[in-house]
């Protein structure tokens, strides 16, 4: 079963998504050139929970009115199995990717009232400053109240929030584009990208968004737990007896989203099917699903396009 | 929100205490209850009605009830103590004690106000559009903490001893500050757009307290060591609260930097004067 969107066949499948949790950071800097080497450095080596501790990516640039500090910033979201690992993810990269990156602070981006826990991040680096960090309080009795810690570094001070938020997020939202040819494949797969990085609350944690390998669960190797997505490989597709690349297409990317909900998650994945299918030479879309046996969310590609 | 108007008749230079101004006592009474509400004229009990005229309407929760006092109140003691919601606006000059150990919600004075403004208040905002005296946000003699919450904000200057025993929260003065500015905080935050007097910081000893000092000190405290010269970061975010909450233009110091120091050393303190260079 398929439909017709742009005149590219988009098979009427679902990309089975499953739960982990999700934090939102805003890092600022002197200017953006350091925000962003800081939030690029903090979400390096974090594609997949595979083989990494977290999936993580820069979701956009802020404004100066969005900034905290009124500096330049960049928000970056992380996303861990449990709280537990999130925590952990989260306090090794700040701690070794942003507190030590020249004229940076770290912000909460998921406020109180969206998160389902506040994790003591701030508070757990604090320790760094070695007795010398000062804690600092904002809006006690007026205002929303706020903490912070103040540590002491080389270079000035690094300044963190206290509490940072996390929610039940939703990841592994997908759809392959399938093209003629691999320069077709890739300039579709950027317009994907490009309209999905304006849809807030999802990043795309592949290197540029876009996966080349696949991935399926398991392997013909009793010591490798995943392996290369056979059935969508166009170089073994008449060699692979349950190929499903179909005819015409000779290369396959993937683009995964993960977000903070499922209804982000799913207009990311219409706007960034209606992107690809708009470039000449795209044949077929479709998802990657584990038949339900994976996650719990099950993000109809349909769906998903008529919500755009 | 229901306006009841406070109209004082006449200035005395005997002072009136009248902590029943306030929207929680005010709150689900009639308008004649609130007349008759009892008030210290000197040392005897009067109805407030024989000093001060009340017309207006009261509102059922506090929250919705405002209170324009209108006319000269130099001699009225204690408006919005211990309130906890509601507003209220003096159009003129406010008495000692305004808004002590308030809670919550708001005050504002388009003129000048007394001493022990805000003493020992746990939230809410005070805005003072002129001068304040003495003992800004302080601790009553005895008391081991001030302020421990809400903000003050005072448009003009300030007498000595401002936010003397401190805890949290915070006191904006625009203006200059008498000696003693700090003496024994223990947290939260005084910023000094005007010159700080002598003997800021004394006794302080820290707790993430620190005073912004940006228009300078007078003297500085040989207890107090300088530590460096920089660019705090956690600064923008006060002023950034200051010029958007509070209506205060720090264009002018966001990104300056200031000198730190760290005392009083007296008391073995570890807060923090910040000083603009």
């Amino acid at each position: 079963m398929s439909f017709e969107l742009n005149g590219v066949q988009v098979e009427d499948t679902f990309a089975e998504g499953f739960s982990m949790w999700g934090s939102r950071l805003i890092i600022t800097a002197a200017t953006q050139k350091w925000a962003n080497i800081a939030a690029t450095s903090m979400t390096g080596f974090a594609t997949s929970v595979i083989a990494c501790d977290c999936e993580a990516a820069i979701e956009r640039e802020i404004t100066l009115d969005e900034s905290p500090d009124g500096r330049p910033g960049t928000m970056v979201m992380i996303y861990g199995f449990s709280r537990g690992k999130l925590s952990r993810a989260m306090l090794s990269r700040l701690g070794q990717c942003v507190l030590t990156c020249p004229t940076t602070a770290v912000y909460n981006g998921l406020p109180d009232n969206e998160a389902d826990a506040m994790l003591d991040i701030g508070k757990s680096i604090r320790f760094f400053g070695d007795k010398y960090q000062v804690k600092m309080r904002m809006g006690d009795g007026w205002q929303s109240r706020k903490r912070f810690w103040r540590i002491p570094v080389m270079e000035g001070e690094f300044l963190i929030e206290e509490k940072i938020g996390a929610k039940k997020a939703v990841a592994g939202g997908n759809f392959l584009v399938m093209g003629e040819t691999e320069e077709a494949t890739l300039i579709a797969s950027e317009a994907a990208i490009d309209a999905i990085h304006k849809v807030p609350g999802v990043v795309t944690p592949f290197p540029g968004g876009l996966c080349r390998s696949g991935s399926k669960v398991g392997s013909q190797y009793p010591f490798l737990r995943a392996s290369t997505n056979t059935p969508f490989c166009p170089a073994i597709k008449h060699s692979f007896k349950e190929s499903k690349v179909p005819e015409g297409v000779n290369s396959v990317l993937e683009v995964v989203i993960n977000g903070l909900d499922q209804a982000s998650v799913m207009k990311a994945m219409g706007v960034g099917v209606d992107a690809a299918t708009r470039v000449e030479g795209v044949k077929w879309i479709t998802a990657v699903n584990f038949d339900g046996k994976l996650g719990k969310f099950q993000m109809s590609l349909k769906e998903s396009v008529e919500g755009v | 929100m229901k306006k009841l108007v406070l109209t004082p008749r006449g200035f005395s230079s005997i002072p009136i205490e009248a902590d029943v101004i306030s929207p929680d006592n005010f709150a689900g009474k009639t308008l004649q209850e609130v007349r008759e509400l009892e008030v210290y004229y000197g040392n005897t009990v009067y109805p407030m009605k024989e000093y001060i005229h009340a017309q207006g309407q009261v509102s059922e929760t506090p929250a919705e009830q405002i209170i324009v006092i209108d006319g000269d109140a130099r001699h009225i003691k204690h408006i919005g103590e211990k309130m906890t919601a509601g507003r209220i606006v003096i159009q003129g000059d406010a008495g000692m004690h305004t808004g002590a150990q308030m809670e919550g919600g708001d005050i504002t004075v388009t003129g000048n106000v007394g001493d022990w403004c805000g003493a020992e208040m746990k939230g809410g905002l005070i805005r003072v559009l002129g001068d304040a005296g003495n003992l800004v946000g302080a601790a009553y003699r005895g008391s081991p903490e001030g302020m421990t919450g809400g903000c003050i904000l005072i448009n003009g200057n300030a007498g000595t001893e401002v936010g003397s025993f401190m805890r949290r929260g915070m006191i904006v003065i625009t203006g200059d500050t008498g000696s003693f500015t700090g003496v024994h905080m223990n947290g939260g935050e005084i910023m000094v757009f005007g010159k700080a007097g002598i003997r800021v910081g004394a006794q302080a000893k820290g707790n993430g307290g620190f005073i912004a000092c940006f228009g300078g000190v007078e003297e500085m405290l040989p207890t107090y060591r300088y530590d460096t010269t920089f660019n705090p970061t956690f600064m923008r975010l006060y002023l950034k609260q200051l010029s958007e909450n509070l209506g205060i233009d720090t264009t002018p110091y966001i990104d300056k930097p200031m000198k730190r120091y760290r005392g009083d050393l007296a008391v073995g303190g570890n807060s923090e004067i910040l000083v603009k260079t």
